[in-house]
């Protein structure tokens, strides 16, 4: 369990880790709730939760004022932790990423959609004989390209 | 250890009920042999595939890993990977690692089978690709094979069902090669282009490697086992072979002792013992099968067991193009692929050759996550953002996949402390890519963006770093090699084993080079030649 300041902090380190869109369509993974999805994420890594204290108290070690920092000056010490334990932060940013893009809501803002891919699939037209003849014309048109089994 | 049962005995047993498991059992039907097959995986219901769940892409890196140890289901075993560059990955289960694989299905080419006579390096198969034509037809038909005709890159022949649809990314990338004068072709795909013996066509939801809830992928389990189990073939889940019994009089193989799903040790007897464990799985048992008789493990008189392992080792290059690609529309490996490269060129400072793949079905969390095979996160903060919202979308990308030349200190052998859960020992890789794969790599990574660049990119991104993607083990290759010379192979020219007459391996690891497509049709269409040698030799199969 997080405290509500470990909590907070997390959820702005998130958002700088993957941000809003400027025009806030697409939301931060703080704004996503990313925060619950680590506190579960035992399937994807040996110790999320080592991990996800790791990265919050570094944070709190380098910057106790972490909270009222300028968005600049956060990212900044995000950089520093990352330095300091690279291994954790990468793991930390390969959670946070599938924290993220695991939420189906999230996925047709990147143009893929949001229901489970089967049974709908999605709907691809096959090229017509015509199209397809074009295409291949400067192909055929080499003639045989590979080599006989005598040379 | 004790022996607590005992089976009737069978005329053939064998071992691995994936790929080359099912086909050989498919070939050997006719026989009216008594025919039973031991899997140490079990049966997965299409409905469980988790591309039918919301959240399907954390399968891919959870329980639905490729990696047997990032899944670490009971029925996989470890492989200890310290010292490889390249991990091997795979799927244990009725339906072996068709299951996860992603359908692309070049052949091999007439060269491939030569390459001792025609480029002086590794050794020539003793088989040709005029003699396993037919096999290739033949196991086509049973998987069901989608494609376009009249490739200039291979003798001629015709899959059966019309191409999948190449889509918004292929039709790109076949204009740009067609700029340069270069070749590429609709990839063959087992993949339904059309509904098929009750198996839905596909609908291109690129999530192959989380098995096919359509059933459109032609995995072992949707292909011959519905077949073979109708007919009769016993099938036995839950069983893991610990060891290949051999009579100390006669040298003959009489049968194996497994590990039940009842969690007993089980003796089963079989006049015929047919390995088909995959490249790993095969030299393990036989190594895990050692006596004092035998005590380098069984069949291994050459020393060759476990030698030679190869891969296809692989590199990426993407595109980034002004409109979007729809990448994550259709088949995960196939849209086009292209052999220019294939073939041995005096001019290059390598031998032998490399095709470059598209690659599609990037869904954000793989892209996001470095890629499918790779481990390296994207950027985080306003770099991330960037990424995502103007690059994902619209990119393309081809995938340099080299034939790796056989090298006998790339190795499969026994770890001395990893087991399985069963207390048997696991198997330890020992891998490094050869001088000559990176150069091939380093060249086709140059060729690669050449292609990107003629299709209309305007931004190039290396995957890589130099290094070869991680996770991409898909095919295991070698580590059993056939051959005529029993001082330097370990089965002849049709799979039985030179020291032990009456023990076959049907899978990859009886492949004499790696050609540098995958593997899959080349190795079902080898079971099926072994089981028409078998049945044409049956009077004399043990001589
Ligand atoms: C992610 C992925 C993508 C791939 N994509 C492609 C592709 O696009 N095209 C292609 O051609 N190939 C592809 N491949 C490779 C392809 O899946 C393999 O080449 C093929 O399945 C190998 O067939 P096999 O019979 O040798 O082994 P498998 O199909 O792996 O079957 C071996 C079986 O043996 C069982 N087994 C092993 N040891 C024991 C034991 N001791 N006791 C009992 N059972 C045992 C295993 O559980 C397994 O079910 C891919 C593979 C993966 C993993
Ligand atoms: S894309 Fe096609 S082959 Fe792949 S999983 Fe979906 S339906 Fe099956």
């Amino acid at each position: 369990m997080l405290t509500t300041r470990q909590t907070e902090t997390l959820s702005l380190i998130l958002n700088d880790v993957i941000p809003p869109s400027a025009d806030g369509h697409v939301p931060g993974a703080g704004n996503a709730g990313v925060a619950s999805f680590l506190q579960q994420a035992t399937p994807y890594d040996p110790d999320p939760a080592r991990v996800v204290l790791t990265v919050i108290e570094t944070v709190l070690e380098i910057a106790d004022d972490f909270s009222s920092q300028s968005p600049q000056d956060r990212i900044d010490v995000i950089i520093r932790v990352q330095a300091q334990h690279p291994q954790i932060f990468e793991r930390f940013l390969r959670l946070t990423y599938m924290g993220y893009y695991s939420q189906a809501e999230l996925r047709p803002l990147f143009g893929v959609a949001a229901e489970p891919v089967h049974p709908s699939g999605y709907p691809v037209p096959s090229e017509s004989s015509r199209m397809m003849a074009d295409l291949t014309a400067p192909v055929r048109a080499r003639g045989a390209v590979y080599r006989p089994a005598d040379g | 250890m004790v022996t607590t049962m005992k089976h009737e005995p069978v005329d053939v047993l064998i071992i691995g009920a994936g790929a080359s498991g099912a086909a050989i059992a498919w070939s050997l039907l006719e026989t009216r042999m008594r025919i039973l097959c031991l899997e140490q995986g079990t049966h997965l219901p299409d409905a469980d595939f988790p591309s039918r769940r919301p959240d399907y892409e954390l399968a891919r890196y959870g329980e639905f890993s490729c990696d047997p140890n990032i899944r670490q289901l009971a029925q996989d075993y470890p492989i200890n990977v310290d010292d490889s560059c390249i991990a091997p990955v795979n799927w244990n289960g009725v339906g072996g690692s068709t299951i996860n694989f992603l359908g692309h299905w070049p052949r091999m080419k007439p060269s491939d089978f030569r390459t001792r006579s025609l480029d002086g390096v590794a050794e020539d198969w003793p088989v040709d690709y005029a003699t396993l034509e037919p096999f290739y037809a033949m196991n086509d038909r049973n998987t069901g094979v989608s494609g376009l005709s009249g490739n200039p890159a291979y003798p001629d022949y015709a899959p059966e069902l019309p191409p999948i649809p190449l889509g918004q990314l292929g039709q790109t990338l076949a204009k740009g090669f067609n700029q340069l004068g270069w070749h590429w072709w609709p990839s063959d795909v087992a993949i339904l282009s059309k509904d098929q013996d009750g198996r839905q066509k596909c609908v291109n939801a690129g999530t192959c490697d989380l098995g096919c809830a359509a059933g459109a992928k032609g995995g072992t389990n949707f292909t011959y086992w519905p077949m073979l189990e109708r007919a009769g073939v016993e099938l036995r889940t839950g069983s893991r072979v610990r060891e290949i019994l051999i009579d100390p009089a006669t040298g003959m193989a009489t049968g194996v002792l497994y590990h039940g799903a009842d969690g007993q040790l089980h003796r089963q007897q079989a006049e015929m013992v047919i390995l088909a464990c995959n490249g790993i799985g095969t030299p393990r048992l036989l190594l895990n099968s050692d006596t004092e008789r035998n005590p380098d493990g069984l069949a291994n008189s050459s020393g060759m067991v476990g030698r030679n392992l190869m891969f296809h080792p692989l590199t990426g290059v993407s595109g980034v193009f002004d409109q979007p690609m729809k990448g994550h529309e259709g088949p995960m490996a196939c849209s086009i692929l292209s052999q220019e490269f294939y073939e041995s060129d005096p001019s290059r400072d390598f031998v032998r050759g490399y095709g470059l793949h598209s690659g599609r079905s990037t869904t954000p969390m793989t892209f996001a996550l470095g890629g499918y095979g790779i481990d390296r996160p994207i950027p985080w903060g306003a770099a991330h953002r960037e990424i995502m919202d103007d690059i994902y979308p619209n990119i393309a990308s081809l995938t340099v996949v080299a034939e790796d030349l056989p090298d006998q200190e790339n190795r499969v052998t026994l770890d001395p402390d990893l087991t399985d859960s069963d207390g048997i020992p696991a198997p330890k890789i020992s891998y490094r890519l050869g001088e000559n794969t990176r150069r091939m790599l380093k060249h086709g990574e140059a060729r690669a963006a050449e292609a990107l660049r003629a299709a209309g990119a305007h931004t190039i991104l290396s995957k890589n770093d130099d290094a070869v993607w991680w996770r991409a083990g898909w095919h295991q290759m070698g580590t059993c090699r056939m051959g005529n010379d029993p001082e330097n192979s370990v089965v002849n020219g049709w799979g039985r084993s030179h020291d032990v007459k009456n023990l076959f391996i049907v899978d990859g690891s009886i492949f004499v080079t790696a050609g540098a497509v995958n593997p899959t049709s080349t190795i079902q269409a080898l079971a099926l030649y072994i089981g028409d040698r078998i049945k044409t030799n049956i009077a004399t199969l043990f001589d």
